[in-house]
């Protein structure tokens, strides 16, 4: 019996990210076969240029969210940065369905159009909310930024959006005028959750989105962050070397190691069978 | 009889361990067996007779080693589940197959209400029908309306796994799979939480539960599967196999 088309109706990719690769210096195909997990580097050693990824392929449907597991150094933020337009990327294709339908390779975008999708198509919510937030202006001039760019001029319109956004993701409002650098760091990353969402992007980013929280600050960011992933049907790539906020918020993950992808699973299939020596190294510690 | 709804064809579990010298354990060999709609089919045997790992094969939880697992969709299509991608098996997962573990997994804001309603509406009801159906379970398992709108994360272990089962059974898949489910309730709410899975039956579900004790196999079971060491070693009807287990045969 030959199976022609799945049965199984999935729901279409949001983000298609194919052949995805980042290289620091020349890269030849020797240097793609000297590095990798067999090698147990991402550095070639005739070269020294390093392959930080190569040749990472996954979808990401609305209202779903892929976790991308893996050590420090192991290329995860990357691929994300990659996709985020943070970092050029050296080879591979992005593409996004709310972006012409998904027929551009957004990495072949300008510049300039790469920072427009930013506005209102895709948001990174980074583990240093330095990154992400202008920490000496106010929580509500921080959210009005993003709005501002996407065309938004009247005053009262962009304070009750900033109201509302700060309200959802539990800022206090009577600190909406304070300056963000005044701000503990849960309270930081909840400023920057309401920025990125300021402009109801179908795609948000996290790059170690609680990494550095206190443990009780970190889950109710986290809350914070499910809650919103299932309300507002967002299309979700978090990257965290941490199994509880990879098991808390998604259902499907990818490992990678030395700039590869070694296994990709269901969340709870990692978890309790994973496959791959690296990925059984990574969940044994993280049990013990 | 009814036509299966799912069929195990000699399904073998290995697991290689990589880390300690590339072991292998071998969980499960060579099982066969197939469930009907409206079956309820209670594995028996005694800890480590490969009970759970078989209710984790079938969820995808663990990949499959060598074998079949044929489920019917409501489609009438024929799916090996060994053989989806993972996103066909997030795809399959609440409508068609559930699974309630032992214990309700981390979910430390949620109100219990909101708990119970999502699920349902996950599994296509409105969200009226399933806060009302939500309300319906809830008060058959004996958990009280004061509690309706307090975070889970605050319940005693029984309440949580109450909370569970209103979760897990709301809409019911078309196979449920259930590892202990009652094993944390005093004999009152055991009672409650029996009698709605014994309405699963009535309702068409085909159901593969490991229970902890003979008492819930012979109120709930329409047959019995007994496992040893990996083996399937027994199948067949309640009244022919209940009277030779053992107590220690359903130890977890």
């Amino acid at each position: 019996m030959t199976m022609t088309k799945s049965p199984i109706i999935t729901p279409q990719a949001a983000i298609r990210v194919r052949g995805l690769s980042k290289f620091f210096g020349p890269i030849d195909e020797g240097a793609i076969a000297r590095t990798g997990p067999e090698f147990g580097t991402a550095r070639d050693p005739l070269s020294g240029s390093i392959v930080a990824a190569w040749d990472v392929n996954f979808d990401v449907a609305a209202g779903e969210a892929l976790g991308i597991v893996g050590e420090s150094g192991s290329g995860k933020s990357t691929v994300l940065r990659c996709i985020a337009g943070d970092q050029p990327s050296s080879a591979g294709s992005v593409h996004l369905m709310c972006h012409d339908e998904g027929r551009t390779n957004v990495l072949d975008l300008s510049p300039a159009a790469r920072r427009k999708l930013r506005i209102d198509q895709l948001s990174v919510v980074y583990q240093d909310p330095a990154e992400g937030l202008s920490l000496g202006v106010t929580a509500g001039g921080n959210i009005a930024d993003p709005l501002t760019a996407a065309g938004w001029r009247n005053f009262e319109a962009i304070r009750v959006r900033a109201r509302d956004l700060l309200d959802r993701t539990e800022v206090p409002l009577d600190r909406m005028d304070d300056i963000v650098r005044n701000f503990s760091g849960g309270m930081r990353q909840r400023v920057q959750i309401a920025r990125a969402l300021a402009n109801n992007p179908p795609i948000v980013l996290l790059d170690e989105p609680t990494t550095g929280l206190d443990a009780s600050i970190a889950s109710g960011v986290l809350d914070l962050i499910r809650g919103l992933l299932e309300e507002l049907d967002l299309a979700v790539v978090v990257v965290s070397h941490d199994f509880g906020v990879i098991e808390m918020l998604t259902q499907r993950c990818i490992v990678m190691q030395h700039g590869r992808v070694v296994e990709d699973a269901l969340t709870d299939q990692l978890l309790e069978d994973p496959q791959h020596p690296y990925s059984q190294k990574l969940v044994t510690a993280a049990r013990s | 009889m009814n036509s299966p709804l799912i069929n195990v064809c000699d399904v073998s579990k290995t697991f290689v361990l990589h880390n300690i010298d590339g072991r292998e354990v071998t969980a499960l060999q060579n099982v066969s067996f197939s469930i009907a709609p409206g079956e309820h089919v209670a594995l028996a045997g005694s800890s480590g007779a490969g009970k759970s790992t078989l209710l984790r094969l079938l969820y995808r939880t663990y990949t499959l080693t060598s074998g079949e697992i044929n489920f019917c969709l409501s489609s009438g299509d024929w799916v090996d589940l060994g053989k989806l991608t993972d996103p066909e098996v997030v795809a399959l997962r609440g409508r068609e197959i559930g699974y309630v573990s032992q214990f309700l997994r981390a979910q430390p804001r949620r109100a219990v209400i909101d708990l119970v309603t999502r699920a349902g509406v996950s599994r296509g009801m409105t969200r009226n029908d399933a806060r009302e159906q939500a309300a319906i379970s809830l008060r058959r398992l004996n958990i009280a309306e004061s509690l309706w709108e307090i975070h889970t994360s605050v319940l005693s272990g029984g309440e949580k796994q109450r909370v569970n089962i209103a979760a897990g059974l709301i809409s019911p898949p078309r196979l449920l799979l259930l590892d202990e489910p009652v094993s944390a309730l005093d004999p009152e709410n055991r009672e409650r939480a029996i009698d709605l899975i014994s309405q699963l039956s009535e309702a068409g579900v085909a159901v593969l539960a490991v229970f902890h004790d003979l008492d819930a196999i012979a109120r709930l079971a329409t047959r019995i599967v007994v496992m040893s060491h990996g083996h399937l070693i027994d199948d067949g009807p309640v009244h022919s196999i209940l009277p030779q287990l053992e107590p220690t045969d359903v130890h977890p």
